[in-house]
């Protein structure tokens, strides 16, 4: 047994994804020995991020402030928006370097199963985005169940108001983009096919 | 990739002993109880890492044990040891040279037949889904996760019926549901389809060769073969299946159908037509995989010969000879004519008595 504060750092690691219990005493007692100030840096960082960064109101992308850098970038083609699931799925797809485009990002995919319904995701907020500046939509969710449904699903709203493009496929069935390599994921840019 | 050795180890009434396999046909021979079925049972539960017979993992392990393990040497494979290993409190490792299996490519494939794999024939159209589906993954590696795409879209759009039906979500998305099942439901029918297509003329062969008579695989889905057109049927009907609250329409339903002169053999066949249909079934899927230029399935054939007569015996021998490796487990090492090598079974322990020149 260990005393109070202690455990509860080591409760706080366990909830962290891939952190089982073991890792999270081996964390803890890490930052126990470590020096002070990296320990403190540590937990600063996790404050810093928590009060500055929130959602973009454009695109719901990570951003400091408002709008992220994305939206605020004048380069951008605001006429082209690529859909994700989640921010994570944007860093992948800006690396590839093949997209000049703006993003929307969904905050998660439908899934019944975990009762997540059109209402649950930023699915109302994409379809008023689309307007008459806007000429395609590529929807990037990714190649899975849930990913394939919810793609299916917006491209049925925005029927007739615009082209709708999925990620060409050249990335394996069941792949998330988060783990999709750069080559890969700009082949699948540069060969994207209209949906509807 | 072959099986050269099979060592148990606190399993069945097995002794902790290794047992030396050949490629061809070996028959495992010797009196009733001796542990001729457990030694088959081994060397699949060293494979696959469970039991072939169904029941309890646990009574595997020997009476008064605590665990059993089950050790095989593979030849020509990409790996040497392949153990698999459980204990009473559920346990279970199945290792390849110590790590995990990365997929079941990297193990020989297996093909058992026992009395209770009867209710392949006998059983209820679940069964025969299920193991075409696992079918269709030996015959065609990259296809085999179509039917648990399939089934990932089913289960979600089951979820969504279930609650709109009890008021719970709206039917907004179901559109898109209909669509990614039918998606997921195209290339899984045409796999099927494909399947039974290479069985057919092999299964009506042996089929009539083993004494069935004049007998038919066939799988018809009840779906239509395209996608938009079942999603179309999906919609039509919506009303029933939001009634209902699960999908009623689907190849989640389709039959494998096994029939002697027109009639099912699940429900008109006789105990050995539904025995002779059922090794015609494992040996036209070996001949598939042979034709499709991948190795033939480890045959594991428990007690098959005590049935047929000696024309038939050699048929068998015959149709397993070819290629591959076949274990066979008889009463009278004689039940098998044709063999490599012949292993006397006896209160759990193995003696080799001959091996073919
Ligand atoms: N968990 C176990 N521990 C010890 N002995 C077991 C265990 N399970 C089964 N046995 C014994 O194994 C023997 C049966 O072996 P097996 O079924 O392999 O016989 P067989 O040689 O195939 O016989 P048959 O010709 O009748 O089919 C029985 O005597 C049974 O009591
Ligand atoms: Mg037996
Ligand atoms: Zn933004």
């Amino acid at each position: 047994m260990q005393a109070g504060p202690i455990s509860n750092l080591i409760a706080e690691l366990s909830k962290l994804p891939g952190i089982g219990r073991r890792t999270a005493q081996r964390l803890a007692f890490h930052i126990l020995r470590a020096e002070e100030g990296e320990a403190l840096a540590l937990a600063d960082a996790i404050r810093e991020v928590k009060e500055k960064v929130g959602l973009c109101e454009i695109c719901f992308n990570l951003a400091e402030g408002p709008r992220c850098l994305i939206c605020e970038d004048t380069r951008r083609d605001r006429s082209l928006i690529c859909v994700v699931e989640e921010p994570a799925d944007v860093i992948p797809i800006e690396r590839t370097g093949e997209f000049g485009g703006v993003y929307h990002v969904l905050g998660g995919a439908l899934s019944p199963i975990d009762g997540i319904d059109p209402e649950d995701l930023r699915i109302t907020e994409l379809l008023e985005r689309v307007n008459g500046d806007v000429t395609e939509v590529v929807l990037a969710t990714n190649h899975t169940t849930t990913g394939e449904a919810t793609a299916l699903h917006i491209s049925e709203g925005l029927r007739d108001r615009v082209t709708v493009t999925r990620l060409a496929s050249g990335l394996p069935v069941g792949a998330d983009l988060e783990h999709t390599d750069e080559v890969t994921l700009g082949k699948a840019l540069s060969g994207r096919r209209s949906l509807s | 990739m072959r099986v050269g050795g099979v060592e148990p180890c606190g399993f069945r009434n097995l002794a902790d002993s290794a047992t030396e396999l050949s490629d061809g046909i070996t028959v495992f021979h010797g009196p009733n109880g001796a542990g001729k079925t457990n030694l088959l049972e081994a060397i699949y539960f060293g494979l696959v890492a469970h039991s072939c017979r169904g029941g309890r993992a646990g009574d595997m392990i020997r009476h008064g044990e605590d665990s059993g393990r089950v050790e095989l040497n593979l030849e020509g494979a990409p790996g040497r040891v392949l153990l698999s290993s459980l204990d009473r409190g559920g346990e279970r490792r199945h290792l390849l040279d110590g790590r995990p299996l990365s997929s079941a490519l990297e193990r020989p494939l297996v093909s058992v037949f026992l009395p209770e794999r009867l209710q392949l024939v006998k059983g209820p159209p679940a069964h025969r889904r299920a193991h075409l589906d696992r079918l269709i993954a030996a015959l065609w590696p990259a296809r085999g996760d179509l039917h648990q795409r399939f089934g990932r879209a089913l289960a979600q759009r089951n979820a969504l019926v279930a609650r709109v039906r009890g008021g719970h979500a709206s039917s907004a998305s179901l559109g898109a549901w209909d669509e990614e099942l039918a998606r997921a439901a195209e290339p899984l029918v045409k796999a099927r389809e494909q399947a039974v297509e290479m069985l057919r003329a092999p299964f009506a062969g042996l089929a009539e060769r083993l004494g069935v008579g004049s007998a038919e695989i066939s799988y018809r889905s009840r779906v239509a073969a395209d996608a938009s057109a079942f999603a179309a049927e999906l919609a039509e009907r919506r009303t029933g299946d939001l009634g209902r609250g699960y999908t009623g329409h689907g190849p989640q339903l389709d039959e494998v159908a096994l029939e002697r002169e027109g009639r099912s053999l699940r429900r008109f066949g006789s105990q050995g037509q539904q025995r002779a249909a059922l090794l015609a079934l494992l040996l036209a899927e070996r001949q598939a995989l042979i034709d499709l230029g991948r190795p033939p399935p480890l045959m594991l054939l428990d007690d098959v010969m005590s049935e047929l007569d000696a024309e038939r015996r050699g048929l068998l021998c015959a149709a397993l000879s070819d290629s591959g490796q076949a274990l066979l487990t008889a009463t009278d090492a004689d039940q098998v004519p044709v063999r490599e090598r012949a292993i006397a079974v006896a209160n759990g322990r193995s003696t080799t008595l001959a091996v073919a020149a």
